[in-house]
């Protein structure tokens, strides 16, 4: 048992030496380079994994504000449709008002002027017949009837003519 | 007969004890009167430091060399270990942010540890020193006490290093309490301040002892009773116990490198 619980100074001191000599000569060479190169790759994983969420992200925003702006450009160009339907109509409106103003305006000028004519011609026609007849009546008769009587003559056949 | 068995008996226990203790002085060798004398333990820690560095330094060739190495093979399996070191054993420790200043000192005891461990497996180291016993390094006390020694100090510069040499003393015990509680709080901190390194050593010294003398224990029936059944019984039984040891002697190397670093990880983030 003494063998076995025996203190030995020697070993103790090898035992130092051999574990600060794997201490120090690991260290440098492989703990550190190796602790160093697992924190790298942890943060490269880690950052990797950020940044892929982050255009994640991006991209969901920006398919987003495309579908927006289609919703957008959809509505815009529905409402320009309609404004120029619209427009068209309120301008077929007014064409076809302006229109047919315009030709009742003709219609009723026509009117009048086919009344004055008509009237102008009736009295031309009035005052022909006057004279024609009496040019005529002048040849048959000659002198039999007095101005006065002829006068009177075409006078009544007038008023006849005229109740007629 | 019954004398001779009974001489028999205790010539087993003393080829036990033989089995499983250091071996005699093999080149004596003294520096200003102290004895460094070269014994088969200092011959094991030697070979144990010896393939460590090479496999390390083989493992970590590229790690040099480049920022983000993707390792293969070997320093893929080296990588993993030392990964479960940090992961396992620092980072839930000491934090995240002391992992470089005490990783390569708490990676240096598990290494070391775990290869001389393994070292006790190989049966060809008995053949050193005329035939002394196999057991290994970590199965002697002066060496895990020496272990155990450097742990105690770390504990000391960890704690120091992080709060100033008074605050870390005063770190020892947690303020805010009444007087009376100091009387009995200091000297059982005091206490525990050697009992966790006397602890250390003592646990990692006798698990890798008494798995050789149970082995030897279990192998002595056959000497004694020269049975052949005996035989076959008992190296079935050791075949089993090598086994049981490959997973104490990792276990062993675990607990001794986390116990370490939960105390140097208590000095620098002291719960009070």
């Amino acid at each position: 048992m003494e063998n076995l619980l025996r203190f030995d100074t020697g070993l103790m001191i090898w035992t130092w030496i051999t574990f600060i000599a794997v201490l120090v000569i690991l260290a440098t060479k492989a703990w550190k380079p190796m602790i160093k190169a697992l924190e790298n790759r942890e943060n490269f994983i880690r950052e990797s994994l950020e940044e892929a969420e982050a255009a994640r992200h991006e991209a969901d925003k920006v398919a987003a504000e495309y579908e927006v702006m289609v919703a957008k450009a959809r509505q815009e160009a529905q409402a320009i449709v309609s404004a120029g339907k619209e427009t068209a109509e309120r301008m077929k409106a007014e064409i076809l008002k302006e229109a047919q103003e315009k030709s009742a305006g003709i219609l009723r000028q026509a009117e009048v002027q086919i009344g004055t004519e008509r009237e102008k011609a009736i009295a031309e026609i009035r005052t022909q017949i006057v004279d024609i007849s009496m040019a005529a009546a002048e040849k048959i008769i000659a002198k039999s009837i007095t101005r006065e009587d002829n006068e009177r003559l075409i006078g009544d056949a007038l008023k006849e003519y005229g109740k007629n | 007969m019954a004398q001779g068995s009974h001489e028999a008996s205790t010539n087993i226990g003393d080829k036990i004890i033989e089995h499983v203790a250091n071996s005699d002085v093999m080149i004596h060798l003294e520096l200003f009167g102290i004895d460094l004398s070269i014994t088969k333990h200092v011959i094991m820690l030697w070979i144990a430091a010896g393939l460590l560095v090479t496999a390390a330094l083989y493992a970590t060739r590229r790690y040099r060399k480049e920022e983000r190495p993707v390792p293969s093979g070997f320093s893929n399996a080296f990588e993993y270990v030392v990964d479960f070191v940090r992961t396992g054993i620092l980072i839930p420790t000491v934090g995240k942010n002391h992992v470089l200043k005490w990783g390569p000192l708490v990676m240096s005891f598990f290494f070391l540890i775990l290869t001389v461990n393994f070292l006790g497996l190989m049966p060809f180291f008995n053949y050193i020193n005329h035939g002394h016993g196999g057991t290994t390094a970590t199965g002697n006390i002066n060496v895990t006490a020496a272990l155990a020694l450097i742990t105690f100090f770390a504990i000391i510069v960890a704690g120091i290093l992080e709060h100033g040499f008074f605050k870390h003393w005063k770190n020892l015990v947690p303020g805010g309490l009444p007087k009376a509680v100091y009387i009995i709080l200091i000297p059982i901190e005091i206490l525990s301040m050697f009992v966790r390194p006397f602890a250390l050593t003592m646990r990692l010294a006798a698990n890798m002892t008494a798995g050789h003398i149970a082995m030897l224990a279990i192998f002595a029936p056959i000497f004694l009773l020269h049975n052949a059944y005996v035989g076959v019984a008992s190296v079935t039984l050791n075949v089993g116990i090598t086994f049981l040891e490959i997973i104490v002697s990792i276990v062993q190397a675990y607990v001794f490198t986390l116990l370490s670093s939960v105390f140097i990880g208590q000095s620098i983030h002291p719960h009070h």
